[in-house]
């Protein structure tokens, strides 16, 4: 009497099945990876759809690899250190070996606070100083997120990297070259970045998720990453140059120089025409 | 009443053989000395009336019974502060303490605990004799006569015991019966810490003197305790065998932002310091003088509490800041400032993370009102004209800005790099004239030739990587030398 039939109710058993591991933290394969633990919404959709928890993992190691430092980054994070920022503001974001100096105007209209940001530095070549300051930047209990541009990072590193961010539930964003993309990485999330160089692709960012809690996902992900401002700008000039070849008779001609004339009549002639005065103060 | 505890540190060796020898003994004396200048150090934190009585150290604690909650609590904190500092010095002391109502009684219940650990409790009139110091020279006689315990001396005849005895022996009696001013010469700490250690054996490696600094660094603890006071720079002299052709001494200063009795950070601070030094020769002696300490209003309060270690987990900011400074170099952490200018390059500064330390603090403190503070206390600080707080948000701006622009190669008239440049976007035009600079370079040639006019055409170009590059021609030389060709270069990057 306790082994019942095995025709006997196999839909109920399968939904009592069901609703058990719904309700355990049982983690099926093909599903995405459910948040076991704190995450940040990124403010793209695109992306937050295809993460585990549907945004950037608090308290874990996300390496973003890039073919070139300094090109995508911060497009892609500014958004979330914006609100994590405004989440907690009395928590500092470091940034650790950055490529060049980060340019406050440009952050400000990211709404990024900038007394907030400490930048740290090193001599060039000295990459076990740069894991020394990545880590210790984690164990500080002032600081929010940490940025780590780490070339020369080992896995070994990078697995005490991701072990201190657990330990110490910072936000940590780690970007390396995209010769790393073949070594193991200690990393939950892993994201290949691309930039588009083709003109109808808008200048979208195309996002490439190496790994993931959850099923690999083949086709990248793309996001329009540029300040709204500057895509309005980019896009005026798309349309001004467009506007030119046709009334040039269709055919299109190079530009002869790197200034040519401005129709009066063009709709986007006074957003321009604010950019051609200087600056004067 | 007055309430007196009496104190005694004693330290426990692994082997208990004393060692051999005068200089043995020598050795245990000095380090005995020590430790009850350290018991004293530790106890003037708790009261102001502390003094050094043959080999225990006596407190007055009557005037502080109600600001620590009660003898019983006050004795308990005074332990665990003693327990805790001995501990950092890795020594295993074993502390008793007693109490009375006069010092001597204190005392005298004191050595009874010591002599007999397992007899109890016992009355006062009932304390041997030999638990007096003034009875001492007098021991042989008064056994003779019968007298063995305090009762037994107090029975007699006043003027007898005058005559028979000295006058010390009455009078430590009244002081013990309370009959006599209970007053002693105060221990007081000096008002700057120096002490000087001799090493045991001559130094060669500048990491290994943190063997020596360590210990140093538990006596400047003590102090500190005694002082309710928190340091915050300190110097660190090294004194350097004399027979070589080197100078005598050699010095490292630290500073901290925030005063502080936990001397870990400062010992880590240190460690990072000697890490770099190279020791020209042999060091045969440290010194550590304080050079800044700040009294701590709530010392007291903060070293008891459990609360405020539970709160801070890990270190905080200008921990980080002084710790990575300390290895990496003041100028490789570096914190911003917005400037007021419209030159790209001159819109923000990034200075050293230690010396806009106020800032970051206010910033970390208090987020609403830090801002104000922050703008008079970084304009007070800076000093420099322009430095304004309030950022400018300009989205037409490259997040990443070049240190120094860099000049790009040209292929006819249009700049290269990485591959074929597309332009997408321009003229953002940008120009200092001369009117705008006579402020700055008023006769002064130095200034101009580092403060050139700058008039520059920015354009958006779109690298073959698919990144936005900000880049810029210079308009200045094509007019004035007559060029045609103009020179290219990246100042930035829309990331």
């Amino acid at each position: 009497m306790f082994s019942p039939a095995p025709d006997d109710r196999p839909d109920t058993v399968r939904a009592d099945l069901a609703d058990s591991l719904a309700n355990t933290a049982v983690w099926r394969a093909g599903e995405l990876g459910s948040a076991s633990q704190q995450t940040c919404p990124t403010s793209y959709a695109a992306l937050d759809s295809v993460l585990p928890g549907s945004g950037w993992p608090q308290g874990a190691l996300i390496e973003i690899l890039q073919p070139q430092a300094g090109l995508h980054e911060w497009g892609l994070v500014a958004p979330a250190l914006a609100a994590a920022q405004k989440a907690s503001p009395s928590r500092m974001t470091v940034l650790v070996g950055a490529p060049s100096l980060p340019f406050g105007p440009a952050l400000g209209a990211r709404l990024i606070s900038m007394p907030h940001l400490l930048c740290v530095k090193t001599r060039p070549g000295a990459a076990p100083a740069l894991l020394w300051a990545t880590r210790e930047a984690l164990q500080c209990a002032d600081v929010g997120a940490v940025l780590a541009w780490l070339p020369d990072a080992r896995s070994a590193h990078l697995r005490r990297l991701q072990i201190a961010a657990h330990a110490h539930d910072k936000l940590l964003f780690v970007f390396r070259p995209m010769r790393a993309q073949s070594e193991s990485s200690p990393a939950p999330l892993r994201l290949l970045l691309e930039g588009d160089s083709n003109p109808a692709a808008d200048g979208k960012l195309r996002v490439h998720i190496l790994k993931r809690r959850g099923p690999p996902l083949d086709m990248p992900v793309l996001l329009d990453t540029r300040h709204e401002r500057l895509a309005a700008l980019l896009a005026a000039q798309r349309e001004r140059t467009r506007r030119q070849r046709e009334e040039a008779g269709g055919f299109s001609y190079p530009l002869p120089s790197p200034r040519p004339a401005i129709p009066a009549e063009s709709p986007v002639h006074a957003l321009l025409d604010r950019l051609v005065q200087p600056h004067l103060h | 009443m007055r309430c007196w505890i009496a104190l005694y540190s004693r330290i426990c060796t692994e082997a208990a053989a004393p060692p051999a020898g005068a200089e043995g003994a020598a050795g245990a004396g000095a380090q005995a000395a020590a430790l009850q200048q350290a018991t004293c150090a530790i106890a003037l934190g708790f009261t102001p009336r502390v003094t050094a009585l043959d080999e225990a150290v006596l407190l007055d604690v009557t005037g502080s019974l109600r600001l620590f909650g009660g003898l019983a609590q006050l004795t308990a904190a005074l332990l665990a502060q003693l327990a805790a500092c001995f501990a950092a010095q890795q020594q295993v002391v074993q502390t008793l303490h007693a109490q009375g109502a006069t010092s001597l009684v204190a005392l005298g219940r004191l050595r009874f605990r010591r002599a007999r650990p397992d007899a109890g409790r016992i009355r006062i009139a009932e304390l041997p004799m030999d638990m007096l110091s003034a009875a001492r020279p007098h021991l042989p006689v008064l056994e003779r006569i019968g007298c063995r315990t305090w009762d037994d001396v107090l029975r007699l005849p006043r003027d007898g015991m005058a005559r028979r005895f000295d006058a010390a022996l009455l009078e430590a009696l009244d002081r013990a019966r309370g009959q006599a001013p209970d007053d002693y010469v105060w221990q007081v700490l000096p008002v700057h810490f120096e002490e000087r250690l001799e090493l045991d054996a001559l130094v060669e490696q500048a990491p290994a003197l943190m063997a020596g600094v360590e210990r140093l660094l538990v006596r400047l603890h003590a102090w500190l305790l005694g002082r309710q006071s928190g340091l915050s720079a300190l110097r660190l002299v090294w004194h350097l065998d004399p027979r070589r052709e080197v100078p005598l001494t050699g010095q490292l200063e630290i500073r901290t932002a925030q005063p502080s009795q936990d001397l870990r950070h400062v010992a880590r601070l240190v460690s990072e310091h000697l890490a770099q030094q190279q020791l020209p020769a042999p060091v045969h002696s440290l010194t550590l003088v304080s050079l800044v300490t700040e009294y701590l209003n709530d010392a007291a309060a903060a070293t008891g509490s459990l609360l405020m270690q539970a709160r801070r987990q890990g270190d905080g900011i200008v921990e980080l800041v002084e710790r990575l400074s300390a290895r990496l170099g003041d100028e490789q952490v570096q914190a911003w400032q917005a400037v007021a200018d419209h030159r790209p390059e001159r819109m923000q500064r990034w200075v050293p993370a230690r010396s806009a330390i106020a800032a970051i603090q206010s910033a970390v403190a208090a987020p609403g009102q830090g801002a104000r503070r922050r703008r008079k206390k970084s304009a007070a600080a800076a000093g420099v004209a322009g430095v304004s707080d309030v950022p400018r948000a300009e989205a037409l701006l490259p997040s990443w800005l070049l240190p120094e622009p860099l000049r790009l190669k040209t292929v006819g008239d249009s700049p290269v790099w990485q591959g074929r440049l597309v332009r997408v976007s321009g003229i953002q035009r940008v120009e200092t004239s001369s009117w705008l600079m006579t402020g700055e370079a008023k006769g002064d040639a130095d200034s101009a030739r580092q403060d050139p006019a700058v008039m520059r055409d920015y354009y958006i170009f779109r690298s073959e990587q698919g990144a936005l590059l900000w880049i810029y021609g210079e308009r200045l030389r094509t007019a004035v030398m007559q060029s045609p060709r103009r020179d290219w270069y990246l100042h930035g990057v829309f990331a």
